[in-house]
């Protein structure tokens, strides 16, 4: 047997696992995972983009939320996935898949800025898009929660976006570090850090009182 | 629980804001409640079907080649006859296995024992490996990731193949550390299957041939027949010979939480005994145990189905697309889009990998 391996079961022979050896884990089994549906989806299995789709849609919908309009965040997710599937092939190692895809997300969001003509302003109206086409609002977002988002929105891009992934889409660290390939170490400390600035940025006691409904 | 050893300062370590874990955040919870209806729920758009272009196109093979090609092949058929003809010698091939080393004491390999003369071995398929009260020995597998057996373990290799590892725990205590991808890990022990999905576990079998799995990183399932237990990080599930695994929970759950919890999996009592441990796990579930509520909702009676929805949904309110009367009733796809809102992961993941290897396997007797 090699002697790296034996260092390596030494490394978890005690009470606590290592957790170098933990995170090797964790990133030699999600660069498998996504490998797999990559060059799946390469081979023109649609199912396969589907669950890239279903695995990273939250990423990029808080990278989104970040950078653009309420209202528009849905549609450029599609518009992000859609770019996304026709390029595959430009995609050299298939395991960095979340980065690759949270960099289209983010040229997204450029281009949408770009091409506006008016300056856009952040909506407080999230919609939907109805079975026949029109929009329809899906929830009613007050006034305390519009100043949530723009105070979000007014922190350094690296913060508001590990922000949003967590405290929008549900996503907990390590799932924003497996997804966007960013180290835990580095998302643990935007969330950490941004956290500390939104509580200064909100007016006191904002975050106070518990939250109706 | 989060990646620690990171160089992380103190204030640093909020364990909720990072991983939900612990005690949770007034605060992050509070902006999580009001964040939580912009989060993404839209279904993927119907993608095209798009065949990417080859790195190497292929080309119009020169003239020269096109003759070249079925001449080559007419010679390699030629030669593979007049091999079968002279009937070559069987060649001896190497044995598939782990490899073992000793970590302390003189674990058994099959016949043989592990002395620190000779620290390494190789578990063959079939074979045991045996530790006794102060030995411990380590496998590994290259492809798949290494194996901690601690001491008063027995253990025997089934299969190690491309598409499955498996191990039979008889008795004693494995850690495993698996990077193989998530399905082909597995464990038989005498109550109940653990099939790893990535990646960190502790499994222990008792000299009655119970269990108990205890999840460090990722997620493991916990089968036996029709009764599955999904274990986060962090979260436990006993197991007890002929009944299976019994509902996981997380290990910080309170101790009435626990043992009332066990009473309902594993203790034949009657009816009042059961409706006040029932009553107990409603009462002191905290929002980090749905998922054991999620769990139980299909393990406990018809009548006993309703109240367990109503502080499931209090906990984590029903996604569209699940009702009261589905849930009741055991729809499969109403289940795992609730569970999908636990916020512990896809549970796709198990139902894609279950179908791989379920199907006819039985606990190792």
């Amino acid at each position: 047997m090699a002697s790296a391996s034996e260092e390596r079961l030494e490394r978890f022979a005690g009470d606590r696992l290592s957790p170098n050896a933990a995170r090797e884990c964790v990133q030699i089994r999600d660069h498998q995972d996504d490998s797999a549906l990559v060059e799946a989806a390469r081979r023109g299995d649609r199912s396969a983009f589907g669950r890239l789709y279903d695995r990273y849609a939250r990423m990029v919908h808080g990278i989104l939320l970040a950078r653009v309009p309420v209202r528009d965040v849905d549609d450029l997710v599609h518009d992000v996935f859609l770019l996304a599937l026709p390029r595959l092939h430009t995609l050299r190692e298939a395991g960095r898949f979340g980065s690759w895809l949270a960099a289209i997300a983010r040229n997204r969001a450029n281009d949408y800025h770009r091409s506006s003509v008016e300056e856009v302003e952040f909506s407080d109206e999230v919609v939907e898009r109805k079975s026949d086409g029109r929009m329809a609002p899906r929830a009613q977002v007050d006034a305390e929660t519009t100043a949530v988002l723009a105070a979000i929105r007014g922190l350094p891009e690296s913060y508001r976006e590990t922000l949003f992934m967590r405290l929008v889409e549900g996503m907990t660290g390590p799932e924003i570090a497996a997804h966007t390939g960013l180290t835990p170490g580095s998302v643990r400390v935007n969330l950490h850090r941004g956290m500390q600035m939104l509580r200064e940025k909100l007016p006191r006691g904002a975050l106070d009182k518990p939250q109706s409904g | 629980m989060g990646p620690n050893g990171l160089g992380m300062d103190k204030d640093t370590k909020d364990d909720y804001l990072w991983d939900r874990s612990g005690e949770p955040d007034p605060e992050v919870r509070k902006l999580e409640t009001m964040l939580e209806k912009l989060r993404h729920s839209r279904p993927a758009p119907e993608f095209p079907v798009i065949v990417q272009p080859s790195a190497r196109p292929w080309r119009v093979a020169p003239l020269w080649l096109r003759f070249a090609v079925p001449a080559i092949a007419a010679l390699l058929m030629v030669a593979g006859a007049l091999r079968l003809l002279v009937k070559p010698k069987p060649v001896p091939v190497a044995q598939a296995g782990w490899d073992v080393v000793r970590v302390e004491g003189a674990p058994r390999l099959g016949n043989q024992t592990i002395t620190a003369a000779a620290a390494a071995g190789k578990l063959a398929i079939g074979e045991v490996l045996e530790t006794d009260a102060v030995s411990k020995a380590g496998i590994n597998d290259r492809a798949t990731g290494e194996v901690l057996v601690e001491p008063d373990t027995r253990l025997r290799l089934l299969a190690s193949n491309s598409a499955v590892k498996r191990l039979a725990l008889e008795r004693g205590t494995i850690r495993a550390t698996i990077w193989a991808p998530p399905g082909e890990f597995v464990v038989d022990t005498p109550s109940a299957v653990a099939v790893d999905l990535g990646c960190v576990y502790t499994l222990h079998v008792d000299g009655d041939g119970n269990g108990e799995l205890h999840t460090s990183l990722g997620w493991v399932g916990f089968k036996f027949g029709e009764r599955e237990s999904f274990i986060p990080a962090g979260a436990m599930s006993r197991s007890k010979k002929n009944s299976g695994p019994g509902t996981p929970y997380f290990e910080d759950a309170s101790q009435s939480f626990r043992a009332a919890l066990s009473t309902l999996d594993f203790e034949e009592t009657g009816s009042s005994p059961r409706a006040a441990a029932f009553s107990t796990v409603l009462k002191s579930a905290r929002r980090r145990d749905a998922f054991t509520l999620w769990h139980l909702l299909s393990r406990v009676a018809l009548h006993e189905r309703g109240p367990l929805f109503d502080r499931l949904a209090a906990l984590v309110p029903a996604p569209a697309g699940v009702t009261r009367d589905g849930v009741l009733n055991l729809d499969r796809q109403m289940l795992d889009l609730w569970w999908n809102e636990l916020g512990l992961g896809d549970i796709s993941l198990w139902r894609n990998y279950e179908r791989s290897w379920s199907i006819g396997r039985t606990p190792a007797r």
